[in-house]
């Protein structure tokens, strides 16, 4: 525990401590479990790697990935779930299954695929973040990435053209938003007072939805009707990241 | 305000998608299709069509199993199973539950919203994990994929074309592994997280007959399938099904569904019978 924790991830914008939800969500995580991460934001010196962002490194590790990030705090006695029962933890893992499957693909598609919202707010954001001639490759990469994923897991025939995968996405992702305001109903948080990590995971993929400001909006729209769902987040928001908002 | 605007936007969309064949009853005629039972058919779309089967005897409506060598090809979506009702064919268990639900019949009408999305949760789960993890057994280890799926793959077709579309699909599953990072997975870290998967689906069924106390819905449906397959299907060793025995509540549930759904409707002892 002595050992400084280090978490290079991409900054932030629009109030949020960052855009990106996966660094998000493991930003969230720590705060909540009170765990003393040192935040590198990538900007557009050379230093530091972009690859598999986010990325925690201590004395003697390197972790990538936010689940193996959680997994990895949690062993270090970081842990948001503690006061958690069984059946709640396994409640965790389903409703993460339920993100990642159905707002996920929605989510990429908003920022990474959709070319009013990527040309004119995307791609200039992570642009201005890396280093020349990076920047003329990386985010066009990271949206070939993002279209790959839409389409491999969800454009089997007959929905080959992605207009028509556009379509059941987004209703998926609606869905799910209704899901997860249901289960919120008016709690503070998932399961009862306390933060944890499904709270992290909602608020990693919720926030940036709902702060950055896109040309095409439609489940930005749908979000902001949910209106236990937007209080989530700005009560996140207002409690733990508040000191970080002058410099966003 | 806006909760009804979302409801009635939502129904909107549900009236749109199933609009057809709603009026007609359920016929004795239906079928489903799947590949050849003994030679062909994989561990991933046997769990998948012995979860529509288990969702059909829930509902109580009859259906008689086809086997098909091209029953992939036929299929609308590419996927097996699929079911042929009527002038209707409808695959893969979400669109089929929603179909028939249209023509009148469900399991989860009784369960209130947070239900609900603890249920399409659960669902979620099982194919994130469970059936993700059976692909990944199934195409990317290569001890199954040299001993037993190249061969099952291929058995319907003649040579070299057994070959080429066992390997097409392959890549093809390989390529989505790693579109959605599994690719760098190695075979335990897949195993454990198997392994996470019952323990939390263990958790949650705890000692209840099914995961909404005392009636099934399509997630017990889903469970079974994948489960009772990987209970029972030989591979080139025991440690996928070694994860789920740790559980004895979840063998518990095996038992019971096959014991009323199948074994009891007089389907013989073996469980499923196909023609």
């Amino acid at each position: 525990m002595a050992a400084p924790l280090e978490l290079s991830c991409w900054g932030g914008g629009w109030g949020l401590p960052s855009v990106h939800s996966e660094s998000l969500v493991v930003m969230a995580y720590a705060k909540f479990s009170g765990a003393p991460l040192k935040v590198n934001v990538i900007d557009n010196t050379w230093r530091g790697s972009r690859g598999d962002v986010p990325i925690l490194t201590t004395e003697d590790n390197i972790v990538s990935q936010p689940a193996k990030i959680l997994n990895f705090l949690r062993k270090q006695k970081y842990n948001a779930d503690y006061e958690l029962s069984a059946k709640q933890g396994a409640d965790t893992l389903a409703y993460i299954a339920l993100i990642e499957e159905k707002l996920l693909p929605a989510v990429l598609h908003t920022f990474w695929v959709e070319s009013d919202n990527y040309f004119t707010v995307t791609k200039p954001w992570f642009a201005s973040r890396i280093p020349f001639p990076l920047s003329l490759i990386l985010p066009g990469r990271m949206s070939k990435g993002a279209l790959n994923r839409i389409l491999l897991t969800r454009g089997e025939p007959p929905l080959y053209h992605l207009r028509e995968v556009e379509a059941q996405i987004y209703r998926d992702a609606k869905e799910c938003l209704n899901l997860l305001s249901n289960r919120l109903g008016t709690s503070q948080f998932f399961f009862g007072d306390t933060p944890s990590t499904l709270d992290a995971y909602v608020f990693g993929f919720l926030a940036p939805l709902y702060k950055v400001r896109f040309p095409k909006v439609q489940l930005q729209e749908h979000l902001k009707q949910l209106s236990n769902l937007c209080r989530f987040c700005d009560d996140i928001l207002n409690s733990y990241f508040r000191l970080s908002l002058g410099d966003g | 305000m806006s909760k009804e605007t979302v409801t009635r936007i939502n129904s909107n969309y549900q009236q749109y998608r199933v609009s057809d064949g709603a009026a007609e009853p359920w016929p004795e005629n239906a079928t489903l299709y799947q590949q050849l039972k003994g030679e062909q058919i994989l561990l991933s779309d046997n769990a998948a069509s012995l979860a529509v089967q288990a969702f059909l005897q829930m509902c109580n409506l009859p259906i008689k199993v086809v086997c098909r060598a091209n029953a992939e090809y036929m299929s609308p979506s590419g996927k097996v199973p699929f079911i042929h009702v009527g002038n209707q064919v409808v695959s893969e268990l979400g669109p089929i539950v929603q179909f028939v639900k249209a023509k009148g019949h469900s399991l989860s009408d009784g369960l209130d919203e947070v239900q609900k999305a603890e249920m399409k949760a659960y669902m979620e789960l099982v194919n994130n994990m469970l059936l993700t993890a059976e692909l990944y057994l199934q195409w990317c280890d290569e001890a199954t994929v040299g001993e037993i799926t190249h061969a099952r793959y291929g058995s319907p077709y003649p040579w070299p074309l057994n070959h080429i579309l066992a390997y097409q699909k392959q890549w093809e599953v390989k390529r989505k592994m790693k579109a959605i990072g599994w690719g760098n997975k190695t075979l335990d870290q897949v195993l454990e997280d198997v392994d996470q998967c019952c323990q939390a689906l263990s958790q949650r069924l705890g000692t209840q007959p099914y995961f909404f106390n005392k009636q099934p819905t399509e997630l017990d449906a889903l469970v079974f399938g994948h489960l009772y397959t990987i209970l029972t299907t030989q591979l080139t060793n025991d440690e996928l099904s070694e994860k789920v025995k740790n559980y004895s509540n979840l063998l518990a549930f095996c038992r019971r569904i096959e014991q009323h759904y199948f074994e009891d409707r007089g389907k013989g002892s073996s469980s499923i019978r196909s023609s």
